[in-house]
């Protein structure tokens, strides 16, 4: 897995400062390569130095960092963008949803749990990579890319590892070792990032209940769904389907 | 027309008891109004007391009619004064314009009121009735009109300054004076002067110096400043915290760090709310930030929770769980020193499936005999009870009045004491259908 290029934008050098120094860049496979302080410098780097995820503050000068996700995708529509704000406001989230943006964050930022939004982002990539159109080339693409579909396909029963090894013949170690060095994230992480994924599209275009949903997403006890709901998303799934 | 002048004063004595009896703020314009109501009254005595001796000249002493006239022009040239004094400082309040013109209205008052005592007096007899007449009586008309004129010089450069509603009530008042003031000029035995001078205090009285008004104008000042104090742009205190926030973490204060996170959170929270009804998992995750905060300040303060998970999605009263809890612990615990516990719960009623009730349990000191019936009555009142912007049990006053107006009577806030010490509080709520199980 090459390590992936961060833009940090904001205005703020203090935001960026923390982001830099209170993250662990390295233990997630990723690096900075980049700082900008406006819209203008972001949209710039953005073409030269050709990020593979933007963290990107809503309220910058000159160009708002919407208004440059808006612009920069017409180029780069594979970037990954995270957006940062201040603006508890949902206007801003629909906006945010429209220009498929693929995680959305308020400040104040929590540190130790970026990582999170950062496997998202990984998921989100690999997600990109196996939907486009040209063919992967190596035989571990082809593998991932399988063992992946078919975990989309059986969401709602009970998958682990020893299950995944006994249906492609497979070591499970090997399996393990192979998400974290295709996708970045470990096994589990994925499994709920896609469940997780599944359950808020099922929470804002069905009216199935939460005890449904859960079941529909693989988890049994609706409790255990809405503990790793909230701790995932930070709302429990009833707050995510009335807002 | 003796009885006229009664009634009038009747009405004047009325209004000025329930203008005295309001509070209200003790500003030139307020006073000159008030002494404008007594130098009113005293005038409508001497009036009506006029107005039965020039009928009866035969009987009553000449002496005594002449000292009741000159007290009754006295005052009411004195009246005029003070109708344009209050014209005047309304108009500087108004505009902020110095008022140039006192100077010359007190040398006249001053001359005025010689020629009133000093002035001889003559009385007319007519068929229809007798009246006073000559130089004395002619004082009134004069000092009529020297007024009106110096109104008129305050007003003309300031008119279009003026506040729609002001404007109304000194031209109406203008109106009345000069329509009586001709009438009775031309009819000398109408003796009307005295509703001249009522109907333009009343015209003030209503539009300008109603208690009423003058109350909600406070009241309305005090709120939008309590607003405007709790509006500071929410999001230059959540960039400046966050600031402070990652300069602590930077330079290795995780406890700083923390702790500024979490008060983050709870203005976030706060600050968000802004519907009426909210979900009770929204209205904990608000409690529990603030209760993170107070439990880090008094590390002997513990907190649990008891939810029942069913319940997360019901529809509550927004904000009503951290004033009863911040109640608890200031009026508990505080006494104890922080030391103790608050315990919150969440359970589906067992009388009723349809009702829930919040608890919120403390350990602390407990009500004294003294605040257990003050609380009582003011839970069991609570629609009779002034609303107050600050002060004392204002919170759960609050709270009380939300739940019975949002969610029905049969709900609301109780107290009862524990066996062990401490109290707790009851919130009996509704489930309501938004429930997601």
């Amino acid at each position: 897995m090459k390590k992936l290029k961060v833009l940090l934008v904001d205005d703020e050098m203090m935001i960026r400062e923390g982001f830099k120094r209170l993250f662990d860049w390295k233990a997630h496979d990723c690096e900075i390569v980049g700082e900008a302080a406006d819209g203008m410098e972001a949209l710039a780097k953005i073409d030269t130095l050709e990020p593979d995820i933007v963290i990107m503050d809503i309220n910058i000068p000159i160009i708002s960092g919407l208004k440059v996700i808006e612009i920069s995708r017409k180029k780069h529509p594979e970037i990954a963008c995270v957006i940062v704000s201040g603006y508890d406001d949902f206007s801003y989230c629909q906006q945010a949803l429209r220009l498929k943006i693929t995680d959305y964050i308020l400040k104040p930022v929590n540190y130790e749990e970026f990582g999170k939004c950062i496997d998202n982002l990984k998921v989100s990539l690999f997600e990109q990579r196996v939907s486009s159109p040209n063919k992967p080339e190596k035989q571990e693409q082809r593998v991932i890319a399988a063992i992946t579909r078919y975990l989309r396909e059986h969401l709602e029963s009970e998958i682990s590892l020893s299950v995944l090894s006994e249906e492609f013949h497979m070591n499970p170690q090997y399996i393990s070792q192979l998400f974290k060095n295709e996708i970045g994230v470990g096994f589990l992480t994925y499994l709920t990032s896609i469940r997780m994924e599944k359950a808020k599209s099922l929470l804002l275009t069905t009216s199935l209940s939460v005890a449904e949903i859960a079941e529909e997403t693989g988890y049994n006890d609706y409790r255990v769904f809405t503990k790793v709901f909230k701790k995932t998303e930070g709302i429990t799934p009833s707050q995510f389907r009335r807002s | 027309m003796i009885r006229m002048e009664i009634a009038l004063f009747l009405i004047l004595a009325f209004v000025a008891f329930v203008y005295f009896s309001a509070g209200r703020k003790h500003t030139l314009l307020h006073k000159t109004f008030s002494e404008l109501l007594i130098v009113m009254l005293i005038h409508l005595v001497f009036d009506a007391v006029t107005v039965y001796t020039v009928n009866h000249l035969d009987t009553v002493d000449r002496l005594f009619n002449d000292i009741v006239h000159r007290l009754f022009i006295g005052t009411l040239v004195l009246a005029v004064y003070l109708f344009y004094k209050y014209i005047a400082i309304l108009v500087e309040e108004e505009t902020g314009k110095q008022r140039h013109l006192d100077i010359a209205a007190k040398i006249y008052l001053a001359v005025a009121e010689l020629g009133v005592l000093l002035l001889p007096i003559h009385y007319a007899v007519t068929e229809k009735g007798n009246y006073s007449d000559g130089i004395h009586a002619n004082v009134c008309y004069v000092s009529m009109v020297f007024y009106l004129i110096l109104c008129i010089g305050t007003l003309l450069s300031s008119w279009s300054q003026m506040d729609q509603k002001k404007k109304m009530a000194i031209g109406v008042a203008f109106i009345i004076e000069v329509c009586v003031s001709v009438l009775q000029g031309l009819n000398p035995t109408w003796l009307i002067s005295g509703m001249g001078l009522t109907l333009m205090t009343m015209a003030f009285y209503l539009t300008l110096e109603n208690p009423d008004i003058l109350r909600a104008q406070l009241v309305e000042q005090k709120m939008s400043m309590l607003y405007m104090k709790s509006q500071v742009n929410p999001h230059f205190l959540y960039n400046t915290l966050d600031t402070i926030r990652i300069q602590a973490q930077l330079n290795d204060d995780k406890q700083v760090a923390d702790l500024l996170m979490r008060l983050v959170d709870f203005f976030r929270l706060s600050v968000k709310v802004d519907r009426q009804m909210v979900a009770l998992d929204d209205e904990l995750e608000l409690l529990e930030a603030y209760m993170e905060l107070m439990c880090y300040r008094y590390p002997e303060l513990r907190c649990d929770y008891d939810i029942d998970p069913d319940l997360g999605g019901v529809l509550v009263p927004n904000f009503i769980l951290q004033p009863v809890v911040e109640n608890s612990l200031i009026h508990g615990l505080k006494n104890k020193g922080y030391r103790g516990r608050v315990c919150i719960s969440a359970k589906k009623s067992k009388k009723d499936y349809r009702c829930m009730e919040l608890e919120v349990m403390d350990t602390g000191t407990g009500f004294s005999e003294e605040t257990k019936e003050k609380i009582k009555d003011l839970l069991l009142n609570y629609a009779k009870q002034a609303p107050k912007l600050e002060g004392n049990s204002i919170g759960i006053l609050n709270v009380q009045k939300r739940i019975k107006l949002l969610c029905g009577r049969e709900y609301g806030l109780s107290y009862t004491e524990n066996e062990g010490g401490g109290v707790t509080a009851h919130l009996l709520l509704p489930i309501s259908e938004e429930g997601w199980e």
